[in-house]
Parts: C-alpha cells; structure tokens; sequence
C-alpha cells in the first residue's frame, strides 16, 4: 500500500525479553493505570464534585482498573504457554471481531472514541484457539484507543490472504502519524529489546510482544502496517481447510 | 483586576487531563487541553500559555520534542514548563533546566494541591 509500511515476518521468532526487562516493562505498563486510578481515587476526595461527576469517575476507575487486569492477565497467561495445551479450533473471526468490539464499547464510549467492526460477509474461518485470539485482538484494540483520534472510529477488519491460506485480522486506527524514528524503536520493542524511556510513545511494546507470543502459539504471527494517518495492526494465522477436506 | 493565569494541559489522558483541569479551576486558574504535542502547537498559535503542565510519554512526537521546537522560538522559550509523568525517576533535573522545565511532578505519588503549588511557584 502506497504511504504504509509493513514488517510482519520480522516480529516472528524474536527473542523474548530477559526475565528482568519483562519484569521492568511490565511494572512500568502497570504503573500507568494505577497512577490514573490513584489520581481518580484522589478526586473522589473533594467535596466539590456533582453526583454525576462522582459517578462519571467511578466509572472511569472501573474501566481503567479493568485495562490494568487484561494486562496482568496476559502476563500470566503468556508465562504459562509453554506448559499449556492450546486447542486449535475452527473460529469464525467476523463473530470474534464482533466480540472484541463489544467488549471494548464500554471502554470507548468513556473515552469519547467509537470502534466498529468491517463487515463481511461470508468470512473464511480461521484455525486458532479463542481465547489467545480474542486476547491478542484486546490488546490491539486497547492500544488503538491510546492512538486514535476521536474523529475517525477504530476498525477491526478480517481479511484472507495467500490466496485464502491465511487470514489477517487486524485493528486499524486513525490518528496523529507516529514519527518513523519511534516507529522503528516500537517496532523494536516488538520482539526484543525494552527501549530507552525518552525515546517510546507511552505503549514500552510488551502488550504486543505478549500478543506475538500468544500469536506464536498458534502458529501464527503479528506485525503492523504504519500509514500516514494511523497505523494497523494485525495477526496473521491459518484459514481453516476443513471445508475442502469434506 | 487580576490576570487570570492560563496554563495549558499536555496530556495524552484526557481523563487525567480532566482531573487536572478541575483541580487547577479550584484554584482560580484557566486551562485547556492538547491530547498531542501537534495540538499544543497549535494551541500556543493561538494563546500563548503562562505556564505548560506537560507530560512526558505522549501519542506521536514526545513532550522533548514539542520543548525543541518552543525552544526555537524566541517568544515561546521562556515558557515555564511543568513535568507531570510517571517516570519522574528517569529524568535528571539537570537535562532539563536546558528544556525550560521548572518542575517535576510524579504523577505516581503527587496528590492534586502540587499541581496547584507547582503551577504557582512558577508563575511567582
């Protein structure tokens, strides 16, 4: 695509993050969400506050303390995917993105953005286990809302590709273009390394390094595409072939 | 009649953002919000602020950045720069006085009055 870069194949196969620097970059994702909800918690403290606004906070602390909890679930989750057994099983992703969506709104709503789902019809199963699919796209759409503008929705789109034997489904957003000297460094921070403070956008990348574990697990792998006016980022894993085999 | 001070918010969070702006309008003190460096730009086009409460990790070009290029500009230089962040313990004040940062608020243990007292030192 003209104006858009892509590097799917190099997020594959990278080396994890040492045990300290994922324990490092896990406490500093963490932070963000509970410095945010100890400063709503603070606010509650003053008298001058409307019901409404009282409200409105409580909310604020609900959906941003449940932010904080997809990660710490990922985390744990990503810690243990060597010892597991994943079942891969046949999954609808159109149903799947709708899903995400829907679990996401609420999330949105608050933040005064909007994300949709491209429909489709007829979409190509894929072979994936639900769970770490449906997560990796929660990540994503999580990221997305940190990103996007409020004028233009977040998309989750699913699309075949190697002539049907993969599918794609990625979350597009719309916002300010990310300078490509942090995108290189995101990109880094994908698969290696975690990267000098100064120098990432809030995100250190270890959402999306869990994510292309969890990706890997199913065979499968993340990457993104930047554009001029946002970025995509995507799962690439098999389509199901139960179809032909009947 | 007093002059109403006008700071301007840099925060990614509009949540936070929020928060910050009600306690700033508590003490008296006007602000508005850029959720980017590139709205903040566009912002200060517009009204130059008494003072920027800026944090660090934004979406796009980063709080250093945007201090770049009000350091390019003669008339903008010497605006006082708050930091507001979560990584407070990265940062050497030392590197910063060069930026025109005043003062660092550490969003993970600041309590609403020190954004108020902060603003007002650097408005003294």
């Amino acid at each position: 695509m003209k104006g858009s870069r892509d590097w799917s194949g190099e997020v594959r196969d990278r080396l994890p993050f040492s045990d300290l620097s994922f324990a490092i970059t896990a406490a500093h994702e963490l932070k963000s969400p509970l410095a945010l909800v100890r400063q709503l918690s603070l606010a509650l403290e003053s008298d001058e506050l409307t019901s409404g606004e009282r409200e409105r906070i409580v909310h604020q602390i609900l959906l941003t303390s449940e932010r904080g909890l997809r990660l710490t679930t990922d985390l744990s989750r990503a810690s243990r995917l060597e010892e597991s057994m994943f079942t891969l099983e046949p999954v609808n992703p159109q149903q799947l993105c709708e899903e995400v969506a829907h679990e996401l709104t609420p999330l949105y709503v608050a933040r005064g953005k909007e994300i949709r789902v491209s429909s489709r019809y007829r979409p190509v199963l894929a072979v994936a286990n639900r769970d770490l699919l449906r997560r990796i796209m929660l990540n994503f759409g999580d990221n997305a809302l940190h990103y996007a503008s409020s004028d233009a929705p977040v998309e989750l789109r699913a699309n075949t590709r190697n002539r049907g034997d993969k599918i794609r489904i990625g979350v597009r957003d719309y916002g300010p273009a990310v300078p490509i000297d942090i995108w290189k460094r995101l990109r880094g921070a994908l698969g290696t390394d975690v990267q000098p403070l100064h120098d990432r956008p809030q995100s250190s990348g270890l959402g999306l390094y869990v994510a292309g574990q969890f990706a890997n697990a199913m065979h499968g792998c993340i990457g993104a595409t930047r554009h001029r006016d946002g970025a995509t980022f995507y799962v690439d894993i098999d389509a199901s072939t139960q179809m032909s085999l009947l | 009649m007093t002059k109403v001070p006008f700071v301007l918010i840099v925060e990614d969070d509009e949540w936070l953002a929020e928060q910050h702006a009600r306690t700033l309008q508590t003490a008296g003190i006007r602000s508005q919000h850029a959720a980017h460096a590139l709205a903040a730009i566009d912002m200060i086009d517009v009204q130059v602020p008494d003072a920027l409460l800026l944090d660090v990790l934004l979406a796009g070009p980063n709080a250093f950045t945007l201090l770049h290029e009000l350091k390019s500009h003669s008339d903008l230089a010497s605006i006082p720069v708050i930091l507001c962040t979560n990584s407070a313990e990265q940062l050497s004040e030392e590197d910063l006085s060069a930026y025109g940062v005043r003062c660092v608020l550490d969003k993970t243990t600041m309590v609403p009055g020190d954004i108020i007292a902060a603003i007002k030192k650097v408005l003294l």
